[in-house]
């Protein structure tokens, strides 16, 4: 696993199985290669397998106003060497089929109906080609992130046309969850085939939240416009949105950020960190019924957010990047409250992780519940805790080393439990970790001179080059890709949130056997959407009635299961 | 098991009561939150700045006629990310710490502003000359047609 | 009577004691819906106001809305407003459901709550604060004064160019008037050539 390549060792291992048409490495972490796409199927499994590359995003791209084709480019990284490789097919637009990647590296499987969706490529082999992204009943011949297609278009969708979900096996009830979510995040619907209380499968229709959000970057925004619209995918992590697109910006345009202005990017992502794992904790333990769990872990939460509204002027949307640097200064006189609200959040979280970690029956919820092994982890390419809770030491701040992240002394936690409570540990962990970075960040900053907080800018950043850079947001890894363009905008502008990764291995956890009441605690613990325990709708096929279960019932189902096991603890604790 | 349930208990006796009186003593932002925007129009001189750069296109210009330009910000869906008064050479933006905004009509969320301009004799563009003196004199007729001859 | 005084006072006499609300997103990207639930919270702690969360639209008497409302959200959004039961006040939470934040054009977004169902309260804000959200509840109560209005201002025009400004505006909307019926809109052409 920890074989070292580099960008030329890449190419030769390639270069082997099959011929390259181009390649350029801008530099020696980045590399471009370009080949026939006959070939991809041969080139992904040779990077994949045989290289033991992780897989990222696939992205595509309509360039026919540049260069008059297609392209589909597949992302891969070495975490262990620091490299990132962009594999590229160029499709002549009479012909857009390529084949799928998806029966090698089943973690592409979205991707790759992403891009079938909005960009009319075919993916032949595509083990499950239903729509994905679009609205029910799309027109077909349509696709939005193509460059002819206005971005404010909305065209009229055909009513009878409805998502084709999956056939339930037989003698399974179909229990659906969503898509009225419920206490937090987006919308989206799981229909979950059980067997009396048991779980013997399921099936994802989401992207009820798609707002267009790379096609605005790609034709309308510029540049600095994109940076806040980029903080605006995700109300939670918004500042790594932020400072992954500027990173691909700046790596693509060779702009040089100031030390000073990467250390305060530094610790805002950390502070970020600590509020969004703290916020996860609150609502996992709501979730399987410990409310006091949830009030007192916002309770600490609170204060990291007052230090976040003194120091970047609103306590979410931080809006503190733009293309070059940061817009606001840190300075000496604030430097002390930091250290103080540090220092309270980790004495008082201290002590709440004491009390809860002796508590057997919250334990047990979590224990032995949604396992994640290894070798799916890497199957599904999922990233961040998800990953880190199975023994997978992944974070791209050690692998990857951004902003201020290689003047910084951290360890990367994991654990190999592989269970809900492996991945609760990992965070928990995390917290602690995120606090000792905050207050180093802030003796770098003492250290500093005073001075510019944003690089020099060039007159015009030159179109067609291309930028990635990953951060690590608090559920894993943010990978964004620019392609700059002309008229100062993105010319394609690709984003990968962590949940896209870690939600496509729910499946995954939810094995044969797993119980209905552990399904929230099991979607909760990859942190992707709790909306999901909104509302249920019940059919029971066999006697072929509906009936609807609220958000409340399900709860109220794994609440039960927590008294219940109380119970049996009280029982076993009073025959010792 | 009784053992974290104690602990428990202790922490919620430690930390005690520590809601706040919001609604009925105020509470004001910390310094340099970004909430209401407000606009001097004394200052402003109407150079469109602020449109170029607002990432939720909410600052609509439009030029009436050649010498009335009129600002319309829909501050519905403003983001508060404070742009504007970055890009403002004039500090006619501000976005101060008030964050009371609700309303029962979003057209309450609305600043028009109505610019007197003087016209460059040149481009024909919109300009307010900073000092106010020669704002009174040149009242922006657009001189395209009376000197039209004489190039 | 005006129409807010109105609302307010039957605001008042409906609304009384404890308001059960249902919370719901339309394609926020989750920055409101934390708000939200941080007033629960111990440090602003609604509940002191009889406020609560409730699981069920049929249960609720405020329907809460975060989120731009995208295209697939719609129709579930209509079928939500109908089922919370009269009287109901609907709450617009955060720019998105105000007027459609940054995406409010979009081909996946329509742009804000009150293009799809009525909305009686807009609580502005990127997102807004929890206390910015608690104001807002309390307005709808009657218990506080609204502090906004819109701002009209700037330069006075001279008296004796006001008919020069007349001509001159209605010379321009002539023109605009002109220029659209010079490209109609029905044969597509607008929609930037599609294929």
């Amino acid at each position: 696993m920890t074989l070292q390549v580099t960008a030329e060792s890449v190419v030769q291992a390639v270069k082997e199985k099959t011929p390259i048409l181009e390649y350029y490495s801008p530099s020696d972490r980045r590399l471009y290669l370009t080949v026939a796409k006959e070939a991809i199927r041969t080139v992904a499994d040779m990077l994949f397998n045989g290289l033991n590359a992780r897989y990222l995003i696939s992205s595509g791209t309509d360039r026919r106003q540049t260069d008059g084709y297609f392209e589909v480019l597949h992302f891969f990284a070495f975490d262990r060497s620091n490299l990132r490789v962009g594999v590229r097919c160029l499709l002549n637009p009479e012909d857009l089929e390529i084949d799928s990647i998806t029966s090698v590296i089943p973690g592409a499987g979205w991707a790759e109906r992403e891009i079938q969706d909005l960009l009319g490529i075919r993916f032949v082999g595509h083990p499950d080609p239903r729509p994905l992204v679009l609205p029910d009943g799309f027109p077909e011949d349509l696709y939005p992130l193509r460059k002819d297609y206005p971005y404010d278009y909305k065209p009229p969708l055909d009513p009878n046309k409805k998502f084709p979900f999956k056939e339930p096996p037989a003698d399974t009830t179909v229990v659906t969850v969503g898509p009225f979510f419920p206490v937090l995040e987006e919308p989206s619907q799981w229909r979950l085939f059980v067997d009396g209380e048991v779980v013997v499968g399921c099936d994802y229709r989401g992207f009820y939240n798609h707002r267009a959000i790379e096609k605005l970057g790609d034709s309308v925004l510029t540049y600095n416009q994109a940076c806040l619209l980029a903080e605006r995918i995700c109300g939670i992590c918004g500042c790594v949105h932020s400072t992954s697109y500027c990173q691909a910006v700046e790596e693509a345009a060779g702009i040089e950020v100031p030390v000073r202005a990467r250390v305060i990017r530094s610790l805002i992502l950390e502070l970020e960190r600590i509020h969004s794992h703290l916020l996860w904790l609150g609502l996992a333990c709501h979730i399987i019924g410990f409310d006091y769990g949830f009030m007192q872990s916002w309770r600490i939460r609170e204060p990291i957010m007052w230090l976040a509204e003194y120091l970047t002027g609103s306590r979410k949307h931080f809006s503190i990047n733009l293309v070059g640097g940061v817009r606001r200064d840190i300075g000496p006189d604030q430097f002390e409250r930091i250290l103080s609200v540090t220092g309270q959040v980790e004495k008082q979280f201290l002590e709440l992780v004491e009390a809860i970690e002796g508590d057997t029956v919250l334990r047990s919820r979590l224990e032995d519940v949604g396992i994640l092994t290894p070798e799916e982890v890497r199957k599904m390419g999922s990233v961040g805790p998800t990953a880190r809770g199975s023994g997978v030491a992944i974070d791209a701040r050690k692998d990857h080393p951004y902003a201020a992240y290689d003047l910084l002394d951290f360890t990367v936690v994991t654990h190999d439990g592989c269970d809900n409570l492996a991945r609760t540990l990992v965070r928990i962990g995390e917290i602690f970790e995120s606090l000792k970075i905050m207050r180093q960040c802030v003796d770098l900053l003492s250290e500093l001179p005073e001075g510019e907080l944003l690089g020099e800018i060039p007159d015009e950043i030159p179109p067609l080059k291309e930028g990635m850079h990953a951060v690590e947001a608090p559920r894993g890894e943010v990978f964004h890709y620019v392609l700059t363009g002309y008229d100062n905008r993105p010319y394609r502008w690709k984003v990968r949130a962590p949940s896209y990764q870690n939600i496509q291995t729910v499946p995954v956890m939810l094995k044969p056997g797993t119980f209905l009441a552990d399904v929230p605690i099991t979607l909760g613990s990859v942190d992707p959407c709790f909306s999901c325990t909104e509302r249920m709708e019940i059919v029971d096929q066999a006697k072929s009635h509906s009936y609807v279960l609220e958000e409340q019932d399900l709860i109220d189902l794994s609440r039960k299961r927590y008294l219940k096991l109380k119970e049996q603890r009280g029982k076993a604790h009073d025959q010792v | 098991m009784i053992k974290s349930k104690i602990k428990q208990l202790l922490i919620g006796k430690q930390a005690g009561t520590v809601t706040l009186p919001y609604p009925f003593s105020p509470r004001p932002s910390e310094p340099g939150y970004r909430g209401r925007v407000v606009v001097d129009t004394d200052k402003c001189v109407g150079c469109g700045g602020c449109a170029d750069v607002c990432p939720a296109r909410c600052i609509l210009i439009t030029d009436e006629s050649p010498f009335i330009r009129i600002i319309r910000r829909y501050l519905d869906r403003c983001i508060h990310c404070g742009r504007c008064e970055d890009v403002c050479i004039y500090d006619a933006v501000h976005l101060d710490g008030e964050y009371e905004l609700a309303t029962t009509d979003r057209s309450d969320l609305f600043i028009e502003q109505v610019l007197f301009m003087g016209t460059c004799s040149r481009c024909g563009r919109c300009y307010i000359p900073p000092n106010p003196l020669d704002r009174l004199m040149v009242v922006g007729f657009r001189k395209d047609e009376k000197w039209s001859g004489q190039r | 009577m005006t129409k807010e005084g109105f609302i307010r006072r039957f605001h008042s006499k409906a609304f009384g004691r404890s308001l059960w609300v249902f919370h719901t997103n339309v394609g926020a990207c989750n920055g409101c819906d934390i708000e939200i639930l941080d007033v629960l919270t111990p440090f602003f702690d609604v509940e002191r106001f009889g406020i609560k969360l409730v699981g069920s639209p049929r249960h609720a008497d405020v329907l809460l809305v975060a989120g731009p409302v995208t295209v697939p959200m719609m129709e579930p959004l209509k079928r939500l407003y109908e089922a919370v039961p009269s009287p109901k006040l609907v709450v617009a939470v955060g720019a998105c459901a105000v007027g459609g934040c940054v995406w409010f054009d979009t081909y996946n977004v329509v742009g804000g709550v009150d293009k799809v169902i009525p909305v009686d309260l807009y609580i502005p804000g990127c997102p807004p604060k929890p206390e910015a959200i608690i104001y807002g509840v309390a307005l709808a109560l009657g218990l506080v004064p609204k502090k906004v209005g819109p701002v009209r201002a700037g330069h006075e025009i001279p008296p004796e160019l006001e008919e020069a400004v007349r001509q001159m505006t209605l010379a321009r909307q002539l023109s605009e008037v002109a220029q659209a019926s010079d490209t109609d809109p029905t044969d597509g052409s607008e929609q930037g050539g599609l294929k």
